[in-house]
């Protein structure tokens, strides 16, 4: 449940909120949002989402800048996942039978790196992991939530 | 739950099952084609409704019996990157090989190459060379955008054809070369514009698939002096009506096509580019999408023709699987069937929760957006 939640939440708004609170101690949640600081939030996770893309797509820029292998067969994620299809991020966590475990978005998303894409799989705290999952949560924004649905 | 829903499904679908041949949930890999469903059948996009059976629609074709093979979609990679797809289009051409009889020809439906390179064309012509059977050849997008078809043209010849056999009137069209300039502008190398054609769901190559106004004119021409009620097989690399754009599933001037197919009662379009079990009805067009050797596609969230017997969930496990080729034959008794020849037991879901449309009503998805200005 906890996980869930925390897989929800988007990893870059705690990172801008994290920022602004070392800036103005102590002030976080008190004063009203700003539209200027709103707006900052919205930025951090659309520049997630930007590098999740790219790498998503197999930018050769973006993974060399992310230290990261994602594909050894010259495929990218986009070409078996069209803006992000049947990645189902609304799904998790669940039983994956690939896997045979109960299973989060990170789990398959390091399968699909490991089995069809033959590349190296990341740390599921990682930078890129997490801009991947920003990618694929955004692209699928609006899908109903069915944890556990196969 | 689930289970109820794809029942209730089931049961809204029973006029369409073939009561005489019992068929009634028996799913195989073959299409029958015939002309009981054509009255009333849906035209373009719908919903797709999950048909636990398999399409059957009689052809009154007229035609000699014969039968041809269709490859499509192997994207060869050079083989020093990955040579995945060299083996699944070897496997094949060997089942092709293996026909018995031998099919009267073979059609190569397009994305041959995965980025136009020469060398990757170069060994698909090397690997096709086995085949001894009469060979024709669309091109897909894939193999074009790196050189506008120079390579691919001096390999295969004319994009576009016709041809006669048996009394079937073959037309094989290009529906890919007629893309609007999009890297001029922005002055893209020719690896860019090949780039951006090969990134599907892209935004940057905009509504590339159209068979164009020149085409459209020899397409007439050719079928001008073809009697209505004979046979018609028109091959094409997308599909001939509007299935999802924003995949470019797809030709944008598909009414255009349609107006000129009209007057003739009996035509079937094979395409590809899909890298999926399709089937729709437009007016009197049948249309079936072939499989792919490479890879598969999921289905869209939304567009799927209600015709359209889905095929199962992949396994992205095992790259052999949900891909494969295409055994078609018209037959003595006036019927055309297509049997997927794909690398498993069951082509055709059986159930909502192995259909690879399963999810589709669950998705909502949203266009990239990391490759816009
Ligand atoms: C060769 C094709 C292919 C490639 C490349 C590929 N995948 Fe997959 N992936 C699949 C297939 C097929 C499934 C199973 C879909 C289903 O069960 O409906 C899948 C499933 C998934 C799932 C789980 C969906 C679910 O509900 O079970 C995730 C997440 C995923 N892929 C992420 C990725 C990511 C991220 C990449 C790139 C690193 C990637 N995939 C590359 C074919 C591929
Ligand atoms: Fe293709
Ligand atoms: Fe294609």
């Amino acid at each position: 449940m906890k996980r869930t939640l925390l897989y929800l939440a988007v990893p870059a708004l705690c990172l801008a909120l994290f920022i602004l609170l070392s800036a103005t101690p102590g002030m976080a949640h008190k004063a009203k949002h700003a539209p200027e600081q709103l707006k900052a939030f919205d930025d951090v996770f659309m520049e997630q989402v930007r590098i999740g893309d790219l790498l998503f797509h197999g930018d050769a820029a973006t993974e060399k800048k992310m230290k990261t292998k994602l594909s050894r067969t010259g495929m990218a994620c986009a070409m078996c996942h069209p803006f992000a299809v049947d990645n189902h991020p609304h799904e998790f966590p669940k039983f994956q039978e690939q896997i045979n475990k109960f299973s989060t978005l990170r789990d398959m998303i390091n399968w699909c790196i490991e089995k069809p894409n033959e590349g190296e799989k990341l740390d599921p705290d990682s930078d890129a992991m997490k801009a991947l999952e920003a990618y694929i949560y955004w692209s699928n924004r609006g899908s109903k939530l069915d944890p556990g649905r196969h | 739950m689930k289970e109820q829903e794809w029942k209730k499904e089931e049961g809204g679908t029973q006029g369409r099952h073939d009561e005489k041949s019992g068929m009634r949930n028996e799913i195989t890999r073959r299409t029958f084609l015939r002309s009981s469903l054509i009255a009333g059948a849906a035209a373009g996009a719908a919903v797709n409704g999950l048909l636990p059976f398999i399409q059957t629609i009689e052809v009154a074709f007229g035609a000699d019996s014969f039968s041809f093979a269709w490859i499509s979609d192997s994207h060869l990679y050079p083989k020093t990157l990955n040579t995945r797809f060299v083996e699944k289009t070897e496997r094949a051409i060997n089942e092709v090989k293996a026909m018995k009889p031998a099919p009267d020809f073979l059609i190569y439906g397009g994305d041959l190459a995965q980025l136009g390179d020469p060398v990757e064309l170069d060994l698909g012509a090397e690997l096709l060379k086995s085949i001894t059977v009469k060979k024709y050849y669309i091109p897909g997008e894939h193999d074009w955008y790196l050189d506008m078809g120079d390579k691919w043209m001096k390999l295969f010849g004319k994009p576009n054809w016709t041809f006669d056999h048996k009394g079937v009137r073959i037309i094989g069209l290009d529906t890919i070369s007629r893309g609007p300039d999009y890297w001029s502008a922005k002055k893209m190398s020719q690896q860019e514009r090949m780039g951006h054609m090969a990134t599907l769901d892209g935004s940057v190559a905009g509504p590339w698939a159209g068979v164009g106004r020149d085409q459209l004119d020899w397409m007439s021409k050719t079928l001008s002096d073809w009697p209505k009620d004979k046979p018609v097989i028109v091959f094409s690399h997308n599909p001939l009506y509007e299935y999802y754009p924003p995949w470019n599933f797809w030709v944008r001037d598909w009414r255009e096509v349609q107006a000129i197919l009209k007057p003739y009662s009996k035509v079937t379009n094979v395409h590809g580019h899909t890298h999926q079990v399709l089937y729709n009805e437009i007016g009197s067009m049948r249309s079936i999408g072939m499989l792919a050797t490479s890879w598969n596609w999921p289905y869209p969230p939304e567009g799927v023709p209600v015709l359209t017997t889905p095929m199962v969930r992949v396994d992205p496990g095992d790259h052999f699987d949900g891909v494969g080729w295409s055994k078609l034959a018209m037959t003595a008794a006036d019927k055309v069937n297509n049997e997927y020849m794909m690398w498993r037991k069951d082509v055709f879901a059986q159930t909502q929760v192995d259909s690879g449309t399963g999810d589709n009503t669950n998705q909502i998805l949203s266009p990239r957006f990391a490759d816009r200005p």
